[in-house]
């Protein structure tokens, strides 16, 4: 990034141009975000009574048919979620572009697989 | 055009802290902390369904002092993202972007997360009370 | 109007600055030392500090803190005034951009105390003593207190910050409806002193490809304009995860405007015209 001396400034300014893209990331946040406000506050309000419970407690919560649609739902949101913030944590800070690849490559990577993981062991 | 031998300002190093950044970095710390968090649900789930010793194990971790610490961390994550969250949501609408609204809603964030986060543990406490 | 700064909300903070260490994460050549104390004369009445960024291009120094005492009874009331007299009197080699004094040029536009502000519209009474004065943030730095703002205005060229339109000129003046006109208050009185743009931590990681809030709000102003035809272009150029979608809302921008506006509502309608216009 010390090579621009000798640009233009419009030029630099302009950059490769408009991408034309990113509402829909963004769209995307706010509708898991949206989806995540009710489903946050009953996940909570379920695993307080349950972090002082035992194995027997979960599986009665777990047994409940709602609570696996909400899980099933919860889950994907918030991973989802998750991925596009800490995707543009990584545009934020990271300055390399090989780095940059990295990190959003292995973000996306890792929500899915934990998205799946999650829904085989809710499922099971 | 700019040569490369210029000194940059300072920014972050001078820049007065205030409540718009600071809820803003605040917002995005605690998403991170909030995706370590996911992992430690994951691992809940997963110790669930795999049976009755594994699911001890998350628990005996959850319980530990250690453990609690994070819970407690994440619980006042929780509940901060969330309420700023919605108040970004709100921004979204085009609305609530006066000066004295944007720090009156600031305020709020932070009262009620907090708020939220004592009530949430007095119920877990008043709970694993009643268990024992 | 004038505006004080303490009309904004609200008028102290507990902490001065972040607590990182001042020269955290500089580069070598833009470490801050420190400079010399010019004391006021002895018959002065009554003292004030102002603690000024230094960088002097014809030396190979890095830049300074020097310190001035200044006598506030024989000074006029603003920031401004003060570096005048500074100029004047004590060290003409102090370097600033200043023109109209009064809050409409928008050259003198400065951190002040940790806030970026018009240094002509700055009350001395209201700022900390040491007051501690720096250029406008993260910019490079030509002499002083005087940032080279050129990627800056390259930014708002790059809105193309005019009206356009395919129809051909009318023999009067093109009309607009009072409240098509309304439409545009708080937008158009922009003066351009970056103080806004300076100030936001996304145009600090990603100024050279995030627009910031001063020519994002310039970018509304002409996409409010009821005269305009171009805004579908307008709005195909500013979709852009960098140009646009890195604001994060952190309203930096709308704390530190010296004019009272809203950059932040202003990038806000934008991200709404776009939804707007694929739902």
């Amino acid at each position: 990034m010390r090579c621009y001396q000798i640009q233009i400034p419009l030029a630099r300014a302009r950059g490769l141009g408009s991408a034309r893209s990113g509402a829909s990331q963004w769209w995307a946040q706010r509708v898991t975000a949206i989806a995540l406000v009710p489903l946050t506050i009953w996940f909570v309000v379920s695993i307080v009574p349950l972090m002082a419970a035992g194995h027997q407690a979960f599986l009665d919560w777990r047994g409940s048919r709602i609570n696996v649609v909400l899980l099933t739902l919860f889950v994907p949101m918030l991973f989802y979620h998750m991925a596009l913030g800490l995707q543009v944590i990584a545009e934020d800070y990271l300055r390399r572009e090989s780095t940059k690849i990295t990190a959003k490559i292995s973000i996306q990577l890792a929500c899915l697989t934990l998205t799946i993981a999650s829904i085989v062991a809710i499922l099971r | 055009m700019t040569h490369s031998h210029r000194p940059t300002s300072p920014a972050l190093q001078i820049y007065r802290p205030q409540l718009t950044s600071v809820l803003s970095i605040t917002h995005r710390l605690t998403g991170v902390a909030l995706s370590v968090g996911s992992l430690m649900i994951v691992a809940w789930l997963v110790a669930g369904a795999i049976g009755p010793s594994a699911y001890d194990g998350v628990l005996v971790f959850v319980r530990s002092w250690f453990g609690l610490v994070l819970l407690a961390g994440w619980t006042f994550a929780i509940f901060f993202h969330l309420c700023n969250g919605i108040r970004h949501l709100f921004w979204d609408t085009g609305r609530g972007f006066a000066l004295r609204t944007i720090y009156a809603s600031g305020w709020a964030v932070v009262a009620v997360s907090t708020a939220l986060t004592i009530g949430c543990w007095a119920a877990a406490i008043f709970l694993a009370w009643g268990v024992e | 109007m004038l505006i004080r700064s303490s009309d904004q909300n609200p008028r102290y903070t507990l902490l001065k600055r972040f607590p990182v260490p001042r020269n955290f994460k500089t580069d070598r050549s833009s470490r801050i030392t420190r400079g010399k104390l010019w004391p006021a004369p002895s018959r002065a009445a009554k003292i004030k500090r102002l603690e000024v960024y230094r960088y002097d291009p014809d030396k190979s120094a890095n830049p300074r803190l020097d310190t001035y005492e200044v006598d506030i009874e024989d000074c006029g009331p603003m920031v401004l005034d003060a570096l005048i007299k500074i100029k004047n009197e004590i060290d003409p080699t102090l370097t600033f951009r200043r023109s109209c004094r009064e809050g409409i040029c928008g050259s003198c536009a400065m951190n002040i105390d940790g806030t970026n502000w018009l240094a002509c519209t700055r009350f001395l009474s209201e700022t900390a003593n040491p007051a501690a004065i720096y250029p406008l943030n993260h910019l490079p730095i030509i002499k002083d207190l005087v940032p080279d703002l050129t990627h800056l205005y390259a930014q708002y060229e790059s809105i193309e910050p005019w009206l356009q339109s395919a129809t051909a000129a009318p023999d009067r003046e093109r009309r607009q409806s009072p409240e098509d006109r309304h439409r545009l208050d708080g937008y158009y009185e922009c003066i351009l002193c970056f103080c806004c743009t300076a100030g936001c931590p996304s145009h600090w990681w990603n100024g050279d490809r995030f627009l910031g809030p001063a020519a994002l709000l310039q970018a509304w102003r002409w996409l409010a304009d009821s005269r305009d035809e171009a805004t579908g272009k307008r709005l195909d150029e500013l979709e852009d995860p960098f140009r646009l979608y890195r604001c994060h809302t952190i309203l930096n921008c709308t704390r530190t405007c010296p004019k009272g506006l809203n950059p932040g509502r202003a990038i806000a309608e934008i991200k709404k015209m776009i939804i707007q216009r694929s739902s």
